[in-house]
């Protein structure tokens, strides 16, 4: 027990002495790539609290993206608000639609649960289509992000790559480490036996409907939170970050990764947001491929490329 | 113009549009209650379906070939899915059969892109279905005419296969209790393999009727597929009848809202999807487990 609490410190403190590191090493262009990978890892991992720990598919989780990335572009829009907060407001609008959606599509369970997160996310992008007001229809919104004021600091330029980078590794990294002992809290285990036994879990008195929109909300928090970011990133949201092909790169992210394990949607979010920056440039039916690998990772390893790779460490120590 | 005298004609639309979608529908529903699996692949065939019908009817000129021989095309690539890739994954569970469907979808999608482009196509009618009658004191496009009295149809085809003849009390026998059937001697995934691609089937004629009516485009398969959820949703899974009831219903809410709410017609249908989750959770019809 405790030689693992050392592995894991290890790893953590390496990971960090990386991504510090990292900026001094790699070109502008690069660590744009990075900042990239950064930002959808949060998304995967908001994305496997529900997929990969409670079980339930959802095929519309670019709805609380999306807003989030709405209402972070239109506070530095129009209202002079600190970077920080305009975040957060993103991951808190994330939640508040999380919470209305959630309290309806929680009763269903398996399949009833995958349509209807698609079918509300398809309202909500409906609704940004139409709702031009907020959203600016198809030309989208465009804003600055503004500079980091800290209390006792002076300002940090956040128009610096490096900047930037260090500011969203840094949220980054606080709501992995928040993930990570999520599933070490009650709740984080109550999530998991959900998803091994419903029924089980209610025999034994928990309630289960409040439980679901709990880790729900806390999903779409996160969501909302990575689509601020992405947001401010760009610095102009259209309606690309909420509609289907936004959902299903997160589904495939997590999937293609290895749904269920810490380090599975971060992999499949760098691996496909990297596979998606090289291929891109050489063919334009990428869509095609990344649809194809995820067709063959369905039928040959379901458990994700962490999957495969544990698997092949099995085989290696076997043969040994 | 008068709110009220064009009513008449709003409802007919909805007929027209809803027994479309059941059209659609009664497609997925059948895979549903026969295989447990919701195919999300189903939109995909749809357009498939319409896609199909516009390069028969670019080579041939024919409409009613295309009719014939384009859902016949997307039945064999239905039984191809079914055969050599969901047969596969059934063993891993539901899940990984619905992610299976949806990966296909998107790559079908993606191929259409690729293969006709992301412009809408127009599709010819043939003279016969161009024309427009007199109804109801306005004039009315025969081809809505012709896709309700083809959903007509088929739907009494259905019901006489299903409800009268061999074939469809083995298929309901073992809607019923899969076990039992495959134990009596009947060849049980074949049963399955010949249902899927009777799905298919259906959604591929629904493509090529619907086509030329809602725009044959990339975009067809997502937009029917919402529609088709809120359908399953509203009727209850697996419920031939609620699907019929709940097709009837949306296509009414989406004709008759468009009349007073036009930028908010989309919303009725998931409000009324939203009720029927809170008062009704198991759909319309649908049997409560």
């Amino acid at each position: 027990m405790r030689r693992a609490w050392i592995r894991y410190g290890l790893v953590w403190i390496g990971l960090l002495g990386f991504l510090a590191l990292l900026p001094f090493f790699i070109s502008e262009f690069h660590l744009n790539l990075v900042i990239t990978m950064v930002i959808y890892s949060l998304f995967a991992l908001s994305y496997n609290i529900l997929f990969g720990h409670a079980g339930l598919l959802s095929f519309g989780h670019a709805a609380y993206f999306g807003v989030g990335a709405y209402t972070v572009i239109n506070l530095f829009k129009h209202y002079n608000i600190g970077i920080i907060t305009g975040i957060l407001s993103g991951g808190l609008s994330g939640a508040l639609l999380g919470l209305i959606f959630g309290l309806f599509v929680v009763r269903r369970g398996g399949t009833y649960f995958a349509l209807l997160t698609l079918a509300f996310n398809m309202l909500i992008y409906a609704g940004a289509e139409k709702w031009r007001f907020l959203t600016g229809g198809e030309d989208g919104v465009a804003a600055q992000r503004p500079d980091l004021v800290l209390p006792g600091f002076s300002k940090i330029d956040m128009f610096s790559t490096m900047n930037w980078y260090y500011f969203v590794t840094f949220i980054v990294l606080l709501c992995a480490a928040f993930c990570w002992f999520f599933t070490k809290t009650p709740l984080g285990r109550l999530n998991e036996c959900l998803r091994e036994n419903e029924d089980r879990a209610r025999f034994i008195g928990y309630n289960i409907y409040a439980s679901k929109v709990v880790i729900y909300v806390i999903s779409a928090f996160f969501a909302g939170l990575a689509g601020g970011l992405a947001g401010s990133f760009q610095e102009i949201v259209t309606v690309t970050f909420i509609n289907l092909d936004k959902a299903a790169e997160v589904l495939f992210m997590t999937f293609i990764g290895g749904a269920g394990t810490f380090w599975g949607p971060i992999i499949g979010a760098c691996f496909l947001t990297y596979l998606n920056d090289t291929l891109s440039t050489l063919t334009e039916h990428w869509s095609l491929i990344q649809g194809a690998i995820f067709i063959l990772l369905v039928m040959y390893a379901p458990k994700g490329l962490s999957g495969l790779f544990i698997e092949l460490r099995k085989h290696m120590v076997n043969r040994r | 113009m008068d709110l009220l005298a064009i009513l008449p004609i709003q409802v007919l639309h909805g007929l027209v549009y809803g027994m479309l979608l059941f059209l659609v529908a009664s497609g997925l529903t059948l895979i549903f209650g026969m295989m447990g699996v919701l195919n999300f692949a189903h939109g995909a065939l749809y357009m498939l379906g319409a896609y199909f019908s516009f390069s028969i009817l670019m080579w041939t000129g024919h409409f009613w070939l295309s009719l014939i021989f384009a859902p016949i095309g997307v039945a064999v690539i239905g039984i191809v899915i079914e055969r050599f890739l969901l047969r596969r994954v059934h063993a891993f569970g539901h899940a990984h059969e619905l992610l299976l469907t949806f990966g296909i979808a998107f790559m079908v999608e993606e191929l259409v892109k690729m293969i006709w482009g992301g412009e809408p196509l127009l599709v010819k009618l043939p003279s016969l279905l161009n024309g427009s009658v007199s109804l109801l004191g306005a004039e009315y496009p025969v081809y809505r005419l012709f896709i309700l009295i083809i959903s007509l149809m088929v739907f009494a085809l259905m019901f006489v296969i299903l409800f009268k003849t061999r074939a469809g009390i083995i298929v309901r026998a073992a809607v019923a209790n899969k076990e039992m059937v495959d134990a009596l001697g009947f060849n049980v995934p074949m049963v399955f393999l010949l249902l899927f691609g009777m799905g298919a089937w259906l959604a591929g004629l629904a493509g090529v009727i619907g086509g030329p009516y809602l725009i044959t485009n990339p975009g067809m398969a997502a937009t029917i597929i919402i529609d088709l959820f809120v359908v399953v949703v509203v009727g209850g899974l697996g419920s031939i009848e609620g699907a019929l009831l709940a097709s009837l219903i949306i296509g009414q809410l989406q004709s008759i809202g468009i009349l007073f709410l036009p930028q908010f017609a989309i919303v009725f249908q998931f409000l009324l999807m939203a009720l029927v989750l809170i008062f009704r959770p198991y759909g319309l019809m649908g049997e409560s487990k």
